[in-house]
């Protein structure tokens, strides 16, 4: 079957996905493929973007013909480890694209995030094929928007939401323990797969194991000069959602190997003297690649990403137990330690933030806000007086998906790069 | 040594030049929506002007990323450099330019160390209340008016929103004055909070365009409770500031 073939078994929109891929080849060259001295191993993450909506689809569907669901997911917290113990697909959803944006508006308002308006327009646009070969959405409660916007999603597929809390008190975290206990049982219903110790340890190895190896990668670049440039690791980090976990795991280590190299041999992607930038805030899902793109034109280099397409995702790993009650009860551990803005207070976040551009040797912070998003929004304030504090140079900026206002945020990124190289 | 500072703007387009660090030349022209085309025509006119280039050049503002000729430097720097020249003590400015209004806060070797600018859209710039004032027609005596007038309250910040907002006041039959007063001291309570996000100034540099608005300078006092200074001509203290940089 050729990717066409699969689309239309997928029940997609074959023109409108045409014509929203069409540009992609293009961005893609000059963003990436025309950068000099990117290491060898992105060659793996450039075929994985190459034939974005067909290797993997077919991969899934394959798994589905053989008796597997896909399970789609929005947000950090969901517990990966337990879909893919049954043998199940856990994948992220499409949703950086302005593309669909207009299409979310028909149904959501339009002053509410780009992100929760563009995946709800990939699903009425027909144009996304891991939605279209979803069994189940799940959703969490992470902020009002998405929240509610499950709602209405649920009348295009079926969505099942985890009610994550917005404390970390004692009381919370038996509550979402007890969320990921029913979630558990929900794929075992749904996958018609018991989870058992071994299944279940095996699902938790994979996932550590993808996030040791991000966690690796992410190390790597405290080193001067930068031996990869962050763009590429946003990709990455944006393919960690959608890519076969084991072999994206064997491919990252296979990079941090070769930057291993180059480190020793002291090769950098920029000079030494490029200002270092630690990225802040909101998701940048694919294809959201503007900011980090603006930044290392305008002379920078990103080090490090304080997002759900960064460091929350895999700054912390599972740890092991004995039998699958244990295991859970450590799935839902793992979560509360990671600082998302819907959490009140979230102080741990200002001191994720400030580790990382200790560590990072960052020279300025950059927090972004997708337009709208009101957790990350309001918690700016909090991060631009840490930033003051700790005298770290700060520059926050808002935007979306769109490009229009791509001089207006270069204006303000270089003057940050003249307020740190005067 | 001549250096010239080019400060390519949305609404006009500014010319400084300094010989030996003194000011020889400096001109304002409407940039038209073609500040490149505007920033050569300048270049020109002060070449044919003087009989030859500037040694050095520094382009910045809005269309300077694709200005032909010179070194790059953003507004930002150059307005904090521009005002420095200025007043050295003064540690606050406000630009209030076509596109942009900026708040930067200058350190005492005039460098900047923390600024903000607003989001993409014209509220509270240069642009918001010359839409607004153009549809009013408003004659000099109306202006003068104003400025006893009782500001009758505009809650709209968004431009056409802000701009039904005034259509529907005077339809109520609310005078021109008082709606005038109104858009000038909303604006100032805006600009006011923009520029205490980044800590409340004792003097308060004000640049750009907008410095011109004389109510706009009164209620902004007013609202800030802070003096105000403005440079003798507020829309070329960026060109200014490039020039010093070249």
């Amino acid at each position: 079957m050729d990717n066409r073939e699969l689309w239309t078994a997928l029940g997609m929109d074959l023109e409108k996905h045409d014509d929203f891929l069409a540009p992609i080849p293009e961005v893609y060259t000059n963003l990436f493929l025309n950068r000099p001295n990117r290491p060898k191993a992105m060659g793996y993450f450039d075929m994985v973007v190459g034939d974005v909506h067909g290797i993997r689809v077919h991969e899934l569907y394959a798994m589905k013909e053989a008796g597997a669901k896909v399970f789609s997911t929005f947000c950090v917290y969901v517990p990966e480890e337990i879909v893919v113990a049954t043998g199940s697909a856990s994948i992220g959803l499409c949703a950086g694209a302005q593309y669909t944006v207009s299409s979310g508006e028909k149904v959501l308002p339009r002053n509410l995030c780009p992100l929760i308006k563009s995946t709800m327009g990939f699903k009425l646009d027909r144009i996304c094929p891991y939605f279209q070969i979803s069994d189940w959405v799940i959703g969490e409660t992470t902020c009002d928007g998405k929240k509610k916007a499950w709602e209405i999603l649920n009348e295009h597929i079926p969505t099942y939401v985890m009610e994550l809390p917005q404390k970390k008190e004692a009381k919370d975290a038996r509550l979402w323990e007890e969320e990921v206990r029913e979630f558990a049982s929900f794929i075992e219903r749904e996958t018609k797969v018991d989870l058992t110790a071994e299944n279940l340890a095996q699902g938790i190895q994979t996932i550590n194991n993808k996030r040791q190896a991000l966690q690796r990668l992410a190390n790597l670049r405290k080193h001067n000069p930068a031996p990869i440039q962050g763009l590429d690791v946003l990709l990455i980090n944006q393919l960690s959602f959608f890519d076969d976990p084991v072999r994206f795991t064997a491919q990252v280590n296979a990079l941090c190997d070769e930057l291993d190299e180059r480190v020793k041999a002291e090769i950098g992607v920029a000079p030494a003297d490029a200002p270092r930038i630690l990225v802040t805030g909101t998701p940048q899902p694919l294809p959201a690649w503007k900011l980090h793109a603006l930044i290392e034109q305008a002379g920078a280099v990103v080090v490090g990403e304080e997002t759900c397409t960064g460091e929350r995702y895999y700054k912390d790993v599972t740890e092991s137990a004995e039998n699958v009650s244990d295991m859970l009860a450590n799935i839902a551990k793992r979560p509360l330690k990671v600082n998302c803005a819907c959490f009140t207070p979230n102080q741990g976040r200002m001191e994720d933030i400030t580790r990382m551009a200790e560590t990072l040797k960052a020279d300025a912070v950059i927090d972004f806000t997708l337009q709208f998003c009101q957790p990350y929004g309001v918690e700016s304030y909090f991060v631009g007086k840490e930033m003051e504090k700790k005298k770290i140079p700060f520059l926050r900026l808002e935007s979306d998906f769109s490009e229009e206002d791509q001089g207006q945020l270069l204006t303000r990124i270089e003057a940050l790069i003249e307020m740190i190289r005067a | 040594m001549r250096q010239a500072g080019l400060d390519l703007g949305s609404v006009n387009t500014k010319l400084v030049v300094l010989n030996n660090g003194e000011r020889i030349y400096s001109r304002v022209i409407p940039s038209r929506f073609d500040s490149v085309q505007a920033g050569i025509t300048l270049l020109k006119t002060y070449v044919e002007e003087h009989g030859e280039k500037p040694d050095k050049l520094v382009v910045t503002g809005y269309g300077r990323v694709n200005f032909p000729e010179g070194r790059v430097i953003t507004e930002i720097t150059c307005q904090s450099r521009g005002c420095h020249a200025y007043f050295p003590d003064n540690a606050h400015i406000l630009d209030l330019g076509g596109q942009d209004a900026k708040v930067i806060k200058k350190n005492a070797e005039g460098r900047v160390v923390q600024f903000i600018m607003n989001d993409k859209c014209a509220a509270g710039t240069g642009r918001f209340l010359d839409v607004i004032l153009k549809g009013l027609d408003l004659t000099t005596e109306e202006l003068d008016l104003a400025a006893e007038a009782k500001p009758m309250p505009i809650n709209s910040m968004c431009t056409v929103f802000a701009e039904s907002e005034v259509i529907t006041l005077l339809a109520k039959g609310i005078p021109k004055p008082e709606v005038i007063a109104g858009l000038f001291k909303s604006t100032a309570k805006r600009l006011a909070n923009f520029v205490e996000s980044v800590g409340h100034p004792d003097d308060l540099i004000f640049t750009g365009g907008g410095a011109h608005y004389g109510l706009l300078v009164h209620f902004l006092e007013q609202e800030l409770k802070a003096k105000i200074i403005i440079p003798s001509e507020p829309e070329l203290t960026a060109a200014l500031g490039a020039a010093s940089l070249a």
